[in-house]
């Protein structure tokens, strides 16, 4: 059977063409622009010509709605605007893309996307604009003044990742951003020990995931009572979790996060002089 | 097919058989075309959901012209007209209509974007950024995403002009010029959506001090739900 797909073809343009034939005879409108259409040439200059000026009458009429500037928005004005995009939609669809004369299934092909389309518009509409109330008063509770951030661009600290390398292979060589000469504890918590990717300390480090270090020597004395302060800080780093700073502590908003730092610490395999060091240095710090 | 070589006959047009009969080009048109329906309907609707939600200016009320966007809505329809006349003179195969026609509708696109880059930019020197307001974000994301698509019918239409005069014989087929032309009807009637919705019914949207009934955006939906 498919020795002779020309002859296939032309069966299948017959149907096609009897099928045109038929739906040229109920075409309605179709018929009231077109007239006869010819075969293969679905109307002329003139049809044609007639559809774009009512076309052109249709957007007209649109703009000529609109003038009144008291019913602008009203549904008086809303509903024959969107009644007559409609007709132009359908007519455009209709005959400028001759759906009407086509082969059903383009038509319903069209019509399923086009009704996806609508359902998924509305699905939206119905979610984000209706059923939630005034979003506008949501987000007028949220306003923040516009302001052009072009000329000074925000500046971000650089946040350091700390690299869980064995500490003996680098501790010897001065860390990055410890001055030379700084103390052996110093150099570990900027560098090897990765303390400064979270700890701030004036003058030296800037990160912000864990409490401020500036003055933890004096801090320490008072985080739990009868605990001096060099058990404290030692147990800071040795047992992060024994005691976690709270939000009221530091006079912010939100707890330290319990886990974050054992979880940094126990990996990096510091050794007990190591944090001898650290403790001293963070001493120093009052 | 000795008539093919007449200077205006029509194109020869080689039909395959296909399991429905319709040739495959044009029924993948059709699905493309069904498909943005959808693409169109999502940009839309977003911007219908956002439409009055904007906190700071300028509104569409400040800027929008409506005048100005009537006519290029009327330059983009006139522009099927003269596309559907292009695929009438393929269709029988008058190469020297076809080109004049094509070139009509060309120029009437470059007219349509010519209007869209001036509203842009008039828009910009107002104020309105891409990133100003919600207003802003989804005009220019749903009116650009259109543009584009014009602009993508516009080259294609140069493309088939450039085919047509090298060709006088027999390219681009009817079917060739047909297929370009649903696109680019398709393309008119998603402005004909957004310019009722954009321009003639949102265009006249006020800041939230207005008190307009315009404003209150889905508001009075919600009213009638509940
Ligand atoms: C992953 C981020 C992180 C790293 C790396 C880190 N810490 Fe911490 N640190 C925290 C957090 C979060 C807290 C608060 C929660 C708690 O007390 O467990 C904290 C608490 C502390 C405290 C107690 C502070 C106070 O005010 O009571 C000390 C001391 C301390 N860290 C020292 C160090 C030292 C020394 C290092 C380097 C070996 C280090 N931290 C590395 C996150 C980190």
């Amino acid at each position: 059977m498919s020795s002779n797909p020309g002859q296939e073809g032309a069966v299948a343009h017959h149907e096609h063409e009897s099928r045109e034939h038929a739906s040229h005879e109920d075409a309605g409108i179709g018929r009231f622009f077109f007239g006869h259409v010819p075969e293969g040439v679905h109307g002329g200059l003139k049809q044609y010509g007639l559809l774009a000026i009512f076309l052109a009458i249709i957007t007209f009429v649109e703009f000529v709605i609109i003038l009144p500037e008291d019913l602008r928005g009203s549904s008086i004005v809303i509903a024959p605007l969107v009644i007559l995009s409609v007709i132009k939609f359908f007519c455009v669809v209709a005959f400028f893309m001759h759906l009407k004369f086509e082969h059903g299934l383009l038509w319903q092909i069209f019509v399923a996307g086009l009704v996806l389309g609508l359902i998924v518009a509305i699905a939206l509409v119905l979610l984000f604009g209706v059923f939630r109330p005034t979003p506008r008063a949501f987000s007028e509770g949220r306003q923040q003044p516009f302001v052009h951030h072009v000329e000074e661009a925000p500046h971000y600290e650089p946040l350091v990742v700390p690299t869980p390398a064995p500490l003996g292979a680098i501790a010897p060589a001065p860390a990055a951003g410890a001055a030379a000469g700084a103390s052996p504890g110093q150099q570990i918590f900027m560098g090897a020990g990765g303390c400064s990717a979270c700890h701030a300390i004036e003058g030296l480090a800037v990160g912000a995931l864990g409490p401020d270090l500036t003055h933890i020597a004096t801090v320490a004395e008072s985080r739990v009572p009868g605990q001096s302060a060099e058990d404290y800080i030692r147990e800071s780093i040795v047992e992060p979790d024994a005691y976690t700073v709270t939000a009221a502590d530091e006079g912010i908003d939100q707890d330290f996060q319990q886990g974050l730092m054992v979880a940094t610490t126990s990996s990096l395999g510091l050794t007990d002089e190591d944090v001898d060091e650290l403790v001293e240095y963070l001493m120093t710090l009052r | 097919m000795a008539h093919a070589e007449t200077a205006h006959a029509p194109p020869v047009e080689v039909e395959e058989a296909t399991t429905t009969g319709i040739n495959h080009r044009k029924l993948l048109m059709w699905v493309f075309l069904g498909s943005d329906c959808l693409f169109f309907g999502s940009l839309i609707a977003t911007y219908m959901v956002y439409r009055g939600q904007s906190i700071v200016g300028p509104y569409p009320a400040d800027i929008v012209d409506v005048p100005i966007t009537t006519i290029s809505t009327f330059v983009l329809l006139m522009s099927s007209f003269s596309m559907v006349m292009a695929v009438a003179a393929a269709r029988s195969g008058n190469q020297k209509r076809l080109i004049q026609w094509l070139l009509v509708t060309i120029v009437m696109g470059c007219g349509f974007i010519g209007f869209q880059v001036y509203e842009f930019n008039a828009f910009r020197v107002e104020g309105l950024r891409y990133e100003t307001n919600l207003f802003s974000s989804s005009f220019y994301t749903l009116t650009g995403f259109h543009g584009a698509h014009v602009t993508l019918g516009i080259f294609w239409l140069i493309c088939i002009t450039i085919i047509a005069a090298r060709n006088p014989a027999g390219r681009p087929s009817g079917l060739d010029v047909d297929i370009a032309g649903l696109y680019w009807h398709f393309v008119d009637i998603v402005w004909i959506v957004i310019f009722t919705l954009l321009y003639l019914i949102g265009g006249f949207d006020a800041g939230p001090d207005a008190g307009h009934a315009a404003v209150q955006g889905w508001n009075w939906v919600t009213g009638l739900v509940s």
